[in-house]
């Protein structure tokens, strides 16, 4: 019976904690004995290790030890590791493959004397050719890995095992129709090249972690949002058992990607047991610029067109600049390039989705998993044939948008994927066909839509434990990491609607890997889903265990307020413990290797819309956002208000990614990796006025109606700004991030 | 960063008596918000530093003077500058332009003293300051003397300042019979460090203007007086013509840098565009009353 504990604002469990600075980070552990590191890093994108001099280091007072690849050699027979390749080594051995790769590692008591002796540690490289861009590396001499090396845990990846002179580190293909015959029948085609830029997804605390030996084992404290790779990742390169290996998150100041999988946790494992000491690496802001960043990519899209706006063929080229490690790239190739022709109805439809290796930083997953490079292209260019066909752009849309029946490009339907609703929703929000002031003199105004979806990653799993003590209290123990996404709380109000209690009595344990059951990871929007499928079944398991105690103890019933008086009954004092656990795992189908095609490619879809209108100033290029609109398709909401901050938050989050961020890069070297110089919106950029709306439809075999909505808002803000601006002064931006001194020079240059 | 030794003189003397060997490794330090920003980065790395944090109540004094002019202690903070009452009623242009300078973290320690001493062109007060025809008070164990803000800053982060000599404050003239703005232009974020800051400050007598004072920084190597546009506007009623007349003198005239910021030729746009309608506000302020 519903208790109204779902679909309640319920404020976050942990918001007074943070505010207050009582909450748990990482940042603040410290333990006895323990030892700081600090990184000692390439200064070349490509080059053969000749020498590593840590004499000069080592001699410091105060450093404790100085250890390269060849001592973690020492202890692990092959350092590599990775979701997809074992590519990364834990420290470089043999070769360095981009500027700011670790190469060797100081310890000390001191932070301080780390860093100052890590400046004294002095290497030489035989130079390589360097690749840096990812058309480039399709083609080039310069090969970032002499012999590739899948995982094996990927079956689209067996293929490249051992493969030589290449830097695809995926290749994935789909054909549907007949492309060829439909552009040649087409009335018009439309071919046009989209580029985004690197970027990094700055968590405002940086990657750190701490490794402490233990008899017999390892506990490893770490920023990650994903404890359950780390535990298996490090327990694989140890060649231990799992649970020697015990790993720990507390709360995450921010992750949104960059914290996945392993990033610090194999360095400070190895260093760990080398040195029999607790060790801790705290990155600095700069070094998270060497650590992950987001796939700058190339989409060259080609559009067959009626000459009504029907479109017949779509051709989809994608290529992803992986950086010099594979980390999980690979999966951004193949999940997100399957839906690289975007939410249409197209008959005709090839796509070929590269991911590369090249001499720069590793790339990996960032919010919205490489939709937001794919929806710039598509919505773009949508634009560009409406105006050039003489339609209206929301109209051109809506006459080829995919309906809940139809299927996608792999073959999946668009169950409960409303993607026109979500696009007359912007419509309508916007007042599309009202009038609308375009400015005068010096400002002018111009408004967009954009519409993208994206699938969620499958097959995963998620398992979780309820718990419900003698006194009646229950709390829940899951991986999956609240890292300000408000998991904890959303994860409380469903056991609360299966018990009948309050959400906010419901104690969320924070991962532990030892206490915790298994989690995928934290990412890609998959946790309301699947996690709050595991915590659904946990606590009807829990709630099945409590009907038999009532049974046993003679009740008819009982509810949240007579739970203790059960285990009285029965035991006949405050005692006993009840332990319901669920695990979940949706269906999955693979896509056929040969066509690309999949009938259930993903357990559900997310759809996301959005509305800007702008207004450029005409004689500098400064283009303001006066309305920024998200409409997210996520199902029921769990908590509206978290869900509204999830939809604000990840629309803000990327108009900086549109507006402001750009890694800049110089011969493979960051050269703006602070928060001086790379610069991400704050208060005063936020546009005027922000509507946050969230369309009214149910995930029907979604957790109580619900799915995930982390990156909904993500998907649309590059392409609807670009296409508010194009209609305020007559431009069109074809790379990111749109720049007031970039649109300056494309408005002089369409006059001159 | 590695340790530093911090001195703590008890008093303003004290503390050029201990600069005054000159030793380049013992530098003084204030607010320290950029110091210590360089010495994290390892672009700087002294092994003493003088703190002249309250070290004496009179340094930080914003006073007005008997002429109607006012006298900024160094160790005034920019919070301080920018709540000060009288600050705001005879220089609203410095009251005005505070919350847009750097955050309010920074503004609560960073002091006048060392926001000129820096000499970094990305800074908003000095040119504000120069507009206004404040002069830089010095102090060494040797004496004391006093330059004009236009004149103290030499180059890229170079100042006049000689080892052993210490910013003891700022002395503003009356402000009477002027009319002054400034304009900071980011490109990036809106708090970001400019990517150029005009400071106008304008005397006008039976409606022309009798004396002009246009300074431009950021975009510059070092702030620049620009004489070019100056000449376009003095003896002349502040006019459309003549404004962009003179925003044109300015485009022409001044020798802006390429950088992360911005392109030099978009900064010349830039400075086209914001001192033309840094000067129709004035125009408008000033026709208005």
């Amino acid at each position: 019976m519903p208790n109204g504990q779902v679909g309640r604002s319920v404020p976050r469990h942990e918001s007074a904690e943070k505010v207050t600075g009582r909450a748990e980070y990482v940042h603040n552990l410290s333990v006895a004995g323990m030892l700081h590191l600090k990184v000692f890093r390439s200064t070349v994108a490509h080059g053969r290790i000749l020498s590593i001099d840590t004499s000069e280091a080592e001699a410091m007072p105060g450093v404790h030890a100085v250890l390269t690849g060849e001592d973690i050699r020492k202890l692990v027979a092959e350092p590599y590791y990775g979701p997809a390749f074992h590519d990364q080594p834990v420290l470089a051995l043999d070769k360095v493959r981009y500027v700011g790769e670790p190469v060797a590692v100081v310890a000390a008591r001191d932070p301080y004397v780390a860093a100052a002796a890590a400046e004294l540690i002095f290497a030489e490289y035989e130079e390589l050719p360097a690749v840096d861009d990812e058309i480039e590396a399709m083609t080039s001499d310069a090969v970032v890995h002499d012999e590739l090396r899948p995982a094996g845990t990927f079956p689209d990846l067996k293929h490249l095992d051992g493969k030589r002179d290449t830097n695809v580190a995926l290749d994935y293909h789909l054909k549907r129709g007949d492309p060829e015959a439909a552009f040649a029948a087409a009335d018009h085609v439309f071919e046009h090249e989209f580029r985004t830029q690197p970027v990094m997804h700055v968590p405002l605390e940086p990657m750190v972690s701490l490794a402490v030996p233990e008899q017999g084992g390892l506990t490893i404290h770490t920023a990650s949002q994903s404890p359950s790779f780390v535990r298996s990742e490090v327990a694989r390169l140890l060649g231990w058992a799992e649970n020697r290996v015990r790993v720990k998150v507390p709360y995450l100041g921010g992750g949104f990607g960059a914290k996945l999988y392993i990033k610090l946790e194999a360095l400070v494992a190895c260093v760990a047991l080398i040195l029999r000491k607790p060790v801790k690496l705290s990155l600095t802001m700069e070094e998270q610029f060497y650590t992950i960043t987001k796939h700058a990519s190339t989409f060259r899209i080609k559009t067959g067109v009626n000459k009504d706006g029907r479109i017949t063929a779509r051709h989809c080229a994608v290529y992803w600049n992986g950086g010099a490690y594979a980390d999980i790239g690979p999966r951004v190739t193949q999940k997100s390039g399957f839906t690289a022709p975007g939410p249409y109805n197209i008959e005709n439809v090839e796509i070929e989705s590269y991911a590369l290796y090249t001499n720069r930083p590793p790339a990996g997953a960032f919010r919205g998993f490489g939709i937001p490079q794919l929806v710039w292209a598509y919505e773009s260019q949508i634009d560009v044939i409406a105006d050039e066909l003489g339609l209206d752009r929301v109209a051109i849309r809506r006459l080829n948008l995919l309906d809940e029946t139809d299927p996608q490009a792999t073959g999946t339907p668009m169950k409960d994927a409303p993607v026109k609703a979500v696009l007359e929703r912007v419509a309508a929000l916007m007042d599309w066909d009202g009038p609308f002031d375009t400015g005068q003199g010096s400002i002018r105004r111009g408004r967009g839509v954009a519409v993208g979806f994206k699938a969620s990653i499958s097959p995963t799993t998620s398992v979780a434990n309820v718990t419900v003590a003698a006194d009646g209290s229950c709390s829940l123990a899951m991986s999956t990491v609240d890292m300000g996404q408000g998991s904890a709380t959303a994860h409380s109000q469903i056991v609360a609607e299966v018990l009948g209690i309050r959400a906010e009595d419901v104690r969320v344990v924070n991962p532990d890997t030892d206490v915790t059951p298994y989690d995928m990871a934290t990412l890609g929007s998959r946790s309301t889903y699947h996690m709050g499928h595991a915590v659904r079944l946990a606590a009807e398991d829990a709630r099945a265990k409590l009907d038999a105690l009532a049974g046993e103890v003679g009740r008819d019933g009982w509810d949240g307020n007579s739970i203790a008086s059960l285990f009285l009954a029965r035991y006949g004092m405050q005692a006993g413990t009840i332990t319901g656990s669920g695990t979940y795992m949706p269906s999955y189908a693979k896509p056929d290797p040969a066509t690309g095609f999949s009938d259930n490619i993903t357990p559900f879809w997310m759809v996301g819309g959005t509305g800007i209108e702008v207004e450029v100033d005409t004689e500098t290029g400064k283009a303001r956002i006066t309305k920024l609109i998200s409409v997210g398709d996520l199902g029921k909401p769990l908590n509206p208000r978290i869900v509204e901050t999830q939809l604000s938050g990840g629309a803000l989050m990327q108009v900086g990614l549109t507006m402001l961020e750009d890694m800049a890069l110089d011969g493979g070297q960051v050269t703006n990796a602070s928060f001086s110089d790379y610069k991400i919106p704050g208060f005063a950029d936020i546009p005027v006025e922000i509507v946050n709306d969230i369309l009214p439809t149910e995930q029907r075999d979604g957790p109580f109606g619900a799915k995930g909505v982390g990156e909904t808002a993500t998907f649309g803000v590059a392409p609807a700004l670009a296409s508010a601006i194009h209609q305020a002064v007559g431009v069109r931006v074809t790379s990111l991030p749109i720049t007031p001194e970039k649109l300056f020079r494309l408005m002089q240059e369409r006059t001159a | 960063m590695r340790g530093v030794e911090i001195l703590r003189p008890g008093s303003f003397a004290e503390a050029l008596d201990l600069l005054a060997g000159g030793d380049p490794e013992t530098r003084p330090m204030s607010g320290g918000t950029a110091l210590i920003l360089m010495m994290k980065t390892g672009v700087f790395q002294p092994e003493r530093l003088v703190s002249l944090d309250g070290v004496e109540p009179d340094y930080g004094a914003i006073t007005v003077t008997q002429d109607g002019g006012l006298h900024i202690g160094a160790l005034a903070t920019l919070s301080a500058l920018g709540r000060h009452p009288e600050v705001a009623r005879l220089t609203p242009i410095i009251h005005r332009a505070m919350p847009h300078l750097s955050n309010v973290r920074v503004r609560n320690v960073a002091c006048v003293g060392g926001a000129l001493a820096h000499g970094d062109p990305h800074m908003d007060l000095p040119p504000i300051l120069a507009a206004l025809g404040a002069d830089v008070e010095i102090a060494s164990a040797k004496g004391a003397r006093s330059v004009p803000v236009e004149q103290f800053i030499r180059g890229y982060y170079e100042t006049v300042l000689e080892p052993g000599e210490l910013i003891s404050g700022v002395s503003i003239p009356p402000q009477t019979g002027w009319v002054s703005g400034y304009r900071k232009c980011t490109t990036r974020a809106v708090d970001d460090w400019p990517a150029l800051g005009i400071a106008v400050a304008l005397s006008m007598r039976a409606g022309a203007v009798a004396r002009a004072r246009v300074v431009v920084s950021a975009a510059t190597e070092k702030l620049t007086r620009v004489g070019e546009a100056e000449a376009v506007l003095l003896d002349g009623p502040l006019r459309p013509e003549r404004i962009a007349e003179a925003a044109e003198a300015a485009a022409g005239a001044v020798e802006t840098m390429d950088d992360a910021l911005g392109s030099a030729g978009y900064k010349t746009q830039l400075l086209r565009v914001h001192l033309r309608r840094l000067l129709t506000d004035i125009a408008g302020g000033e026709s208005a009353t």
